[in-house]
């Protein structure tokens, strides 16, 4: 393959187009799920594809008369919002929601739970039933899950995202502080087999659930409900019919991506995310703040994010290449930062930025300072460009795979306990998708 | 033993082989570093003093545990110094674990040589081999190491990657490349880079974690200390060229630096692995295990204050520890000061601070934590470092073992 690409030119064409639609509303419609504020969820089973090839029985909460999901639906409402999730249960157990993080959660109909109200089996094929209702105060990012028999049940697949919008759009917060361009949810989850094996010939057998969920040893670990490399494939790909939500994070330099990550899992996973450090500005839909007002203050940075069962974090994500001491977008094609050619000095004062491809000017028209070996001492990944340069394309092996439209830098985010990133006994897989650091100019929804 | 002493003359044959028939030079050893001219990665001619090199080989060897288990392994040799013609000779069955501690200055222009040498004890296995720079900020691609988004360097090739390294902080490096599998076997290692208020007198110090403006992570001696853990069926199955037991992966074996207790408080370099048969070397006489987790402190010449560099690189595990009977603060982690966003930008303010004392630290695979303990007032004495995760406390079956190491407090 001799394809020397490049798809710099686009940029000047592009420039207006990406500085009217840059900062547009668009960045809203990535996270995929259903906006409220009643939802009609139906609890069911179906089966869920491993990305080895597996199939394996699940639980989980559908939408209305849709397909079992897993996760259940994404809850997407807005701060304020009375909030109303009509549940109705098809599955031969009770089941019911709770929502960590809310107050004043109100139940009607059902039976009587432990914890919570809850919708009672179905019976003679009518489904058991119960409402919630509860005022969403808090913008943030929730989990939400069965409050019965969650042992088993949230096993199962019975949980799913909240997300409670602020009133200010492209804004994690009620906080300036806490504006981003894109946002992206990352639903942390795992399998034992054996468990859903158990559920699913007792439920064959009309047999009463009575499965052991104290031995745990998970083979198959999820990001959105889909295990690497599923998680990178297309939202609503018809051969995923129960697993509708992907985790393709994609953005440009210089933008801010929010990660709305939740464990809903039983192990603590640590996402490492590679390219750069993230701010952690929230945990438990609550910003780290050292007052009212004061926006996210007491934010952390780290490489890898630890994350505990049942907590959710916020975390702002930006990437620049500042100070690798090179040139990103490469020497080998003319291109521009504030508007001075390579070697050409920058204006005093300029911006430490180009106003639109957010090169870091003072590394502009660096050469990388070693060689690349040649093709025969590498084997490339299917990801890789066969160019150091965002948005160039450059020689690969005859034969490769290249898994990369627009020449952009691919960055693994992945659970860093590594047993964790295989599907059972294959490698990769697993707990691990991609970030797409995009060139400047290529549309991301 | 006569097979793998075979494999081990032949395999550099066959790789100069392949080199010979290269018409370019990616496929040898081909070590770049400012200012040397004969390949060895020391600069020759004088260089910008920022310029540091360093050559690794990637390839096997097997280490010692501390019950007298020896377990194959893959990971990293230190080869700077070497000529390139015997680059590949020097690299073989010459794995250590933990990996070559790499440490860098912040300013640094850090070019590091990978040179994939081949696994002497799986000669059927062609695997490539990469650095991951784990942490490092705003990286591109082409030097992450991450073969999926770029490419890992073929047996008998070098790939010199580039840092331009500006971030202070305790970082780590492993191989990406197949990486639960490449990093169950090991290859594994410590990696910071000390700021550049290093040097300056601030608050009694002149050495910090990080460019904290006010001496609060000073400090008067450092200690990486890796947490780790490994799989020993796992290992062997991988020795004996069988399937690889992902799913069934349990780590049965705790380790500070590649090493269980007592292993760990040895000062020096574990002696090289034996065969229990044979009595020979498994390694040619190479020592595998050179990185001590013994932390010593004579307060009569060094100072009280102690900065523990505490990374964990183990793939399947939450590990946490403590120093029994002394006081632990968090000063860092992820290699970023403890501290809130600068409100500010280059101004006068600063971030809130973050740090926290503790009695312990818990950490998952790819996390860092910088710990400051002070021994100020203390009493002289040997403290205990261990994993509070008990039932992980050991060498396989054997008791009161693995993830422990002495802090030895003098005076």
């Amino acid at each position: 393959m001799n394809t020397l690409l490049h798809i710099l030119p686009r940029w000047l064409g592009m420039a207006a187009t990406l500085l009217l639609g840059g900062m547009a509303g668009t960045a809203w419609a990535v996270i995929d799920g259903v906006s409220g504020p009643t939802f009609n969820l139906t609890a069911k089973a179906d089966y869920i594809s491993a990305a080895d090839g597996n199939y394996i029985y699940a639980w989980g909460y559908a939408n209305g008369a849709g397909p079992m999901q897993y996760p259940g639906v994404t809850m997407i409402v807005n701060q304020g919002d009375t909030v109303t999730v009509n549940l109705s249960n098809e599955l031969p157990v009770p089941v019911s929601i709770v929502f960590p993080g809310q107050q004043g959660v109100v139940s009607s109909g059902g039976v009587t739970g432990l914890i919570e109200q809850e919708a009672p089996a179905m019976s003679g094929g009518v489904p058991g039933t119960v409402s919630y209702t509860f005022t969403a105060t808090h913008a943030g990012t929730y989990l939400y899950h069965s409050g019965t028999q969650p042992a088993l049940q949230v096993e199962m697949g019975l949980l799913g995202a909240l997300i409670v919008r602020p009133a200010v759009a492209n804004q994690a917060y009620g906080h300036a502080n806490t504006r981003f361009d894109h946002e992206y949810l990352f639903l942390l989850t795992e399998m034992d087999e054996r468990i859903h094996d158990e559920v699913e010939l007792l439920v064959a057998y009309e047999q009463p659930v009575n499965v052991d969920t104290s031995i745990y040893k998970p083979e198959y670990w999820f990001i959105n409900g889909r295990n690497a490399p599923d998680t990178m494939l297309e939202p609503d790909t018809p051969w995923l019919p129960t697993q509708p939500y992907n985790s393709m994070p994609r953005m440009h330099p210089g933008e801010k991506l929010l990660m709305r990550v939740i464990n809903a899992g039983r192990d603590l996973h640590p996402l490492h995310t590679h390219g750069n450090n993230i701010w952690v500005l929230a945990r438990d839909g609550r910003m780290l703040e050292s007052a009212p007002g004061t926006g996210p203050d007491l934010a952390f940075s780290d490489f890898t994010l630890r994350t505990v069962p049942g907590e959710t974090y916020d975390a702002i994500f930006e990437w620049t290449g500042k100070g690798l001491d090179w040139d990103i977008y490469g020497t080998n094609l003319a291109h521009t930062c504030n508007g001075k050619s390579i070697g050409q000095a920058q204006d005093p004062g300029a911006p430490t930025y180009d106003p639109i491809t957010k090169e870091y000017c003072a590394d502009h028209g660096k050469t990388i300072p070693v060689v690349l070996p040649n093709l025969q001492g590498l084997t490339t990944g299917p990801h890789y460009s066969g160019s150091p340069y965002l948005g160039q394309f450059g020689n690969l092996t005859p034969g490769s795979t290249l898994l990369n439209e627009n020449a952009g830098y691919f960055h693994m985010w992945h659970s860093h306990n590594e047993r964790e990133i295989v599907n059972n006994d294959i490698f990769p897989g697993g707990m691990m998708t991609m970030l797409i650091i995009e060139p400047p100019g290529v549309a991301i929804p | 033993m006569n097979s793998v002493k075979l494999r081990k003359l032949v395999l550099p044959l066959a790789l100069a082989a392949c080199g010979l028939s290269a018409s370019q030079a990616g496929a040898a050893v081909f070590v770049q570093c400012p200012g040397d001219t004969n390949g060895d990665a020391i600069p020759d001619t004088a260089v910008d003093p920022s310029v540091k090199c360093v050559h690794l080989a990637a390839g096997d060897g097997f280490s010692t545990m501390a019950d007298g288990k020896v377990v194959y392994g893959f990971g990293f040799a230190d080869i700077t110094g070497v000529a390139p013609a015997d680059a590949i000779n020097t690299g073989l069955l010459a794995a250590n674990f933990s990996a070559p501690t790499i440490e860098l200055k912040e300013g640094d222009k850090f070019y590091l040589t990978l040179t994939n040498v081949g696994m002497v004890i799986r000669p059927d296995l062609f695997d490539p081999h990469t650095v991951h720079f784990h942490g490092f900020p705003q990286q591109a691609p082409v030097f992450d190491g991450m073969p999926e988004g770029s490419f890992g360097v073929n047996m008998g090739s070098s790939v010199t990657y580039f840092y331009n390294v500006l971030e202070p902080g305790t970082f780590i490096y492993h191989c990406h490349m197949e990486a639960t599998e490449h990093m169950q076997m090991g290859m594994l290692g410590n990696l910071f880079v000390r700021p550049a208020q290093d040097g300056t007198p601030i608050a009694g110090y002149t050495r910090f974690a990080y460019n904290d403006g006010d001496g609060s992570t000073g400090y008067h001696k450092a200690y990486p200390l890796q947490l780790g853990s490994l799989d020993h069926n796992f290992h062997d199955s991988s020795e004996a060229v069988q399937p690889l037991p992902f799913a069934e992966m349990r780590d049965t074996y705790t380790l500070f630096n590649g090493r269980g207790y007592p292993d760990t408080v040895n000062p020096g370099a574990l002696p090289t692995p034996l065969d229990p048969d044979s009595g020979e070397s498994k390694n040619f006489g190479n020592q595998s295990q050179k990185v001590s987790s013994l932390v010593t402190l004579d307060r009569a010449t060094e100072g009280t204050r102690l900065l523990l560099r505490f990374s964990n690189l183990n793939v399947t595990n939450y590990y946490t520890v403590t120093a029994l009977g002394l006081p632990m603060r968090v000063v860092g982690g992820g290699a970023h000061i403890a501290r809130g966003p600068d409100p500010d930008g280059a101004g006068p303010l600063q971030g809130k601070d973050l740090y926290y004392d503790t009695g312990s630290v818990t950490l998952g695979g790819g996390e860092a934590v910088d710990v400051i303990v002070d021994t100020a007032g203390l009493p002289a004495g040997t403290y205990f470092l261990y994993t509070t995760n008990f039932n992980y406390l050991s060498n396989n079956d054997e008791d009161f073992g693995g993830m422990m190491t002495e802090i030895v407090v003098q005076n």
